[in-house]
């Protein structure tokens, strides 16, 4: 453990660098999922598999790797011996055997002893679990697969292996759910004591079950009630010890996923595997989408090919300010003034000026955060934010 | 045919009173127009009339009738415009007559505009023959209709025609007794040339076509012509009279109903009641009753989609090719964008404006609030003239403010008299008299000012009465009154299209009505929005939008920045459709829901 600490501390002196490695593998596709996921067969395993390792020597590391994180699909689909081979690929980047923070998402039905030692081996530090619910009734309503005994099973099995943090992963503002339901689910999460809990208010996603539902009336949106909910949410962890550090993330103190605060900090990472999203060597962009066209996109030679913008200091700053402010922490505006002096500060300042008079930001010294009512309007904070660059593009 | 074989008439009547079925049935009557040809309400050619049983235009016809004493005499019939709004129009097309039909329905009795008409036709100097039409109705109560008759009009009973429009009862004996009462054409001896205009029409290949009467002399192709109002000459192109289509014919002699083609194109210079006379040998007398009709009623129209305004410009231009006494001219505002500050003849004259350019023309358009023209006298006596709120000096300056006021005629049920006297003292009127006109029925004369009738008054007049109710308007004076602008501010910035002028006392109600309107409206914002009104810089009634709650999005991660960048952008691009207003992007239809409302 010590040993850790020593390289987390050598790493921090540089600039972060993460992994982002994308398994498309899903048994089944969840009501509420829009992530792209395909059904695992052996050949198409071993297609991503290699693709994997093939697209990791086309990147240019050009700095050791801070953190990983594997998410998906599901991850934990794979079997041990292919977890071992896609640990491998990672471990032959620079950096990539003395990681900060490694990350693999698990769902609970897949959560075996064997796999677990496959991901202790490797060197994975951080396991987060999809769990949404603990009512078997809205479980049913979101198309999970699992079952509350599996979740236990599954949670107890990760304690056992002694990863150095668990995440939960709850859902809530779920068709039918009440208050009361959801207060349940968060106490249900802490009595079991995770280091993190991430809840995600369900968002309805185009191309998802949910969306076809909510088009046709079938669900209905409540603004109010997810608000309420969102509130109560906030309360509750704070007081339970898990402090909120994003719009749907908690930790107990050093448990944070450094790996997302530095995404969130428009630092540096490298995705692979198909529809995994890049932001690296002035340049953002994501693979396709699909798996047998990602291959064939590496075998010429190429990654990175959807949705290219090239990252001017200006558009970073203007990001770091629209995710940043989604951190309870917030964002160092000075910082960035500094880093990109020619951005349009003076739009910007007139609207941390307004926020802060209507209650939703506050300011002290250089750093400027977002109030509870404030983070809770934080698509208009980021439109407003988006707005007062373009308006004094507009005007240079 | 000699002009005393000649009758010029119309028929008058309140709406309903079944004017044009009884003229449909006179046409057939007369082989006008053959059954087999005739749809129902052949006279009233627009939609809008059809669909309202008013008439608009003037669709004179002309008629040819074998008396009983066995001569033939030409019958021309005036379809006169239905609605106090174009009184003077109707006063210009009963002008054109000698006598008129006053229809009463059997079963409704004397109503408002059965007044009016009457007293316009008796300023004529008119012979009137009353008929009381629909006896055929079970609900028929003739006692009741000659009793009002003589009681209410002075018209003595046995005069009345009993007839039914549908069942063609009595047909024969109107045409007899406009053969027989009405007297053969008037001041045909005159020694020039001299025809009233009563209307005019724009057609696109052919110009302004006039709408004459014939009083002395002849008119024909190739002549030169001057409209005397204001010395203005042209060639005549063609003459030709209503059969009811146009007809050209070689000449229009006295007494003559028909219509004039010449070299000018814009209806706007061929004015009702005009004088038409002959270049050449000039009449030095006028007909009387010419005046030039200035619009009472004002408001601004908008298109609802700003893409349309050319389109609405077009239409507008249209409409006022054949509707001379409409008038426009651009303007602009915050809330609303580009659009038009329109004048009209009243209420029905700017509703059916605004229904022709949607129906007509295809175009989505809002209104603002009606307004009505103030006299405005300023401290030191400078004078002017409001008819937009918008335009009203700083109150500082204002000596007084004069409004229009209306001398109105209500007929009601006796039970509503109660809920209607309030509507009045609500509106700011004064009642001068009461008369009963039957067991069930009251008049009332009063006094109120126009702008308190612009919006609602007869909705509510119908709705309280049960559609019993009947109103009827001419203008009165202009009476200093207690008038402030209120202004209506969002995030202290005043929103042009809610300005209005209203009563000192009336303000605070109407001022808080809007803004609680507005903030109920407008959808929740993310700053804190106050909607306050104003008179004068001081706050009188505020309202706040309501706060926006939560448009957080859950999920945020490396993969979602992309997409979450277009979705804000998305959001961003939407406020850029919105009226910027006090710093608040608002929705633009947002302020025409609230026009909408009120």
């Amino acid at each position: 453990m010590s040993h850790l600490v020593t390289e987390q501390a050598k790493a921090e002196t540089g600039a972060p660098l993460g992994l982002y490695v994308h398994v498309p593998f899903c048994a089944s596709t969840c009501d509420f999922c829009a992530f792209y996921q395909v059904k695992p067969t052996a050949r198409s395993v071993d297609g991503f598999l290699t693709g994997i390792a093939r697209e990791s020597e086309m990147v240019a590391w050009d700095r050791p790797l801070t953190t990983v994180f594997w998410g998906g699909g599901t991850p934990g689909l794979l079997s041990p011996g292919d977890l071992r081979r896609l640990g491998v690929v990672v471990r032959g980047i620079p950096g990539g055997a003395t990681m900060q923070e490694w990350t693999v998402e698990l769902a609970p039905a897949s959560v075996t002893p064997e796999r677990l030692a496959a991901l202790r081996e490797i060197g994975v530090t951080r396991v987060s679990l999809g769990v949404q619910s603990f009512q078997p009734g809205l479980l049913d309503a979101l198309g999970r697969q699992h079952t509350r005994e599996q979740v236990d099973r599954a949670y107890d099995r990760i304690r056992s292996a002694g990863f150095a943090s668990v995440n939960l992963d709850l859902m809530f503002a779920l068709p039918g759910q009440t208050a009361e339901e959801w207060a349940a689910d968060v106490r249900e999460a802490v009595s079991r004591g995770p280091d993190h809990i991430s809840t995600y208010c369900l968002t309805f996603e185009e191309d998802t079950a949910l969306w076809v539902k909510l088009s046709q009336g079938r669900v209905k949106l409540d603004p109010e009630h997810e608000a309420r909910l969102y509130e109560a949410t906030w309360a509750q962890l704070g007081a339970a010890g898990y402090g909120q550090y994003e719009v749907s993330n908690f930790a107990r103190p050093g448990h944070a996923c450094r790996h997302n605060l530095n995404t969130w900090r428009m630092h540096e990472w490298v995705g692979l595997g198909p529809s995994a999203a890049s932001q690296q060597a002035g340049c953002r962009g994501a693979n396709v989408a699909d798996l047998d066209q990602w291959l064939a996109h590496l075998s010429r030679g190429e990654r990175v090919t959807e949705d290219r913008v090239a990252l001017t200091p200006a558009l970073l700053a203007e990001d770091a300010l629209i995710f940043g402010l989604r951190l309870n922490a917030g964002v160092n505006v000075v910082e960035w003034r500094d880093r990109c002096p020619d951005a349009p500060w003076l739009a910007v300042e007139a609207l941390l000026t307004r926020l802060v008079e209507d209650g939703l930001a506050l300011r002290e010294d250089g750093t400027v955060r977002l109030t509870d009512r404030g983070r809770l309007l934080a698509d208009s904070v980021g439109a407003e934010v988006m707005a007062a660059f373009a308006e004094e593009a507009v005007a240079l | 045919m000699p002009a005393k074989n000649t009758r010029n008439f119309c028929i008058i009547a309140h709406v309903d009173h079944g004017k044009t079925t009884l003229s449909d049935r006179l046409l057939e009557h007369t082989h006008t127009i053959e059954q087999r040809v005739m749809t129902d309400q052949h006279l009233d050619s627009m939609d809008l009339e059809k669909e309202r049983g008013i008439t608009i235009k003037s669709h004179p016809v002309t008629m040819t009738y074998r008396a009983k004493n066995g001569q033939d005499y030409k019958l021309n019939l005036m379809d006169t415009p239905g609605h106090v709004d174009f009184s003077y129009e109707v006063s210009r097309s009963l002008a054109a007559c000698e006598g008129a039909v006053l229809l009463i329905d059997a079963a409704q009795g004397v109503e408002a505009q059965t007044v009016a008409n009457a007293h316009l036709a008796f300023a004529q100097k008119l012979k009137v023959i009353p008929v009381i039409n629909k006896i055929d109705l079970p609900s028929a109560n003739l006692e009741l209709c000659t009793r009002q008759l003589e009681d209410i009009l002075s018209i003595p009973a046995e005069e009345a025609i009993l007839a039914s429009g549908k069942s063609g009862i009595g047909i024969e004996d109107i045409l007899e007794a406009v053969v027989a009462r009405v007297p053969s054409p008037r001041w045909t001896d005159y020694p020039q040339t001299r025809c009233l205009v009563f209307d005019s029409l724009y057609d696109s290949y052919r110009g302004c076509i006039a709408y004459v009467r014939v009083f002395s002399g002849t008119i024909k192709a190739h002549d030169m012509m001057m409209l005397m109002s204001n010395g203005q000459k042209a060639e005549v192109k063609e003459v030709g009279v209503f059969m009811p289509k146009m007809t050209k014919i070689g000449s229009l002699g006295a007494g003559d109903v028909g219509y004039i083609v010449s070299s000018i194109k814009n209806t706007a210079d061929v004015k009702t009641g005009d004088t038409i006379t002959l270049a050449a040998r000039p009449a030095t007398d006028m007909l009387p009753g010419y005046k030039e009709v200035r619009p009472l009623v004002f408001c601004g129209l908008y298109p609802l989609e700003s893409d349309d305004y050319e389109k609405l410009k077009a239409a507008l231009g249209r409409l006022r090719l054949n509707d001379a006494a409409f008038v426009y001219a651009s303007e602009s505002s915050l809330a609303l964008g580009f659009g038009f500050r329109c004048g009209f003849l009243g209420l029905l004259h700017m509703e059916i404006i605004q229904e022709r350019i949607r129906r007509e023309h295809g175009v989505d358009i809002i209104s603002t609030y009606p307004s009505v023209i103030y006299h405005v006298i300023k401290q030191g006596g400078e004078e002017m003239d409001v008819d937009n709120p918008v335009n009203m000096p700083d109150p500082g300056t204002i000596l007084e403010i004069k409004e229009p006021t209306i001398h109105a005629s209500i007929i009601l049920p006796n039970d509503s008299m109660g809920d209607i006297l309030s509507l009045i003292m609500e509106k700011r009127g004064v009642c001068e008299h009461t008369d009963t006109l039957d067991m069930n029925r009251v008049m009332l004369r009063c006094v109120l000012p126009l702008n308190e009738i612009l919006v609602d008054f007869n909705d509510r007049l119908k709705s309280i009465t049960h559609g019993y109710g009947s109103m009827d308007y001419e203008l009165g004076d202009y009476l200093t009154s207690d008038l402030v602008k209120m202004d209506i501010m969002i995030n202290g910035d005043p929103v042009d299209a809610f300005a209005c002028i209203v009563h000192r006392e009336k303000a605070e109600a109407k001022g808080r009505q809007l803004c609680e309107k507005l903030a109920e409206i407008i959808p929740p914002q993310m700053f804190k929005v106050a909607i306050q009104a104003a008179i004068g810089g001081k706050i009188i009634a505020r309202d706040n939008v309501r706060e926006m709650r939560k448009d957080v999005t859950a999920k945020c991660y490396g993969g979602d920045i992309s997409r979450k960048r277009k979705l804000l952008d998305k959001q961003k691009e939407g406020k850029k459709k919105m009226k910027l207003i006090g710093k608040v992007s608002i929705p633009p239809d947002a302020f025409i829901k609230v026009l909408q409302n009120n």
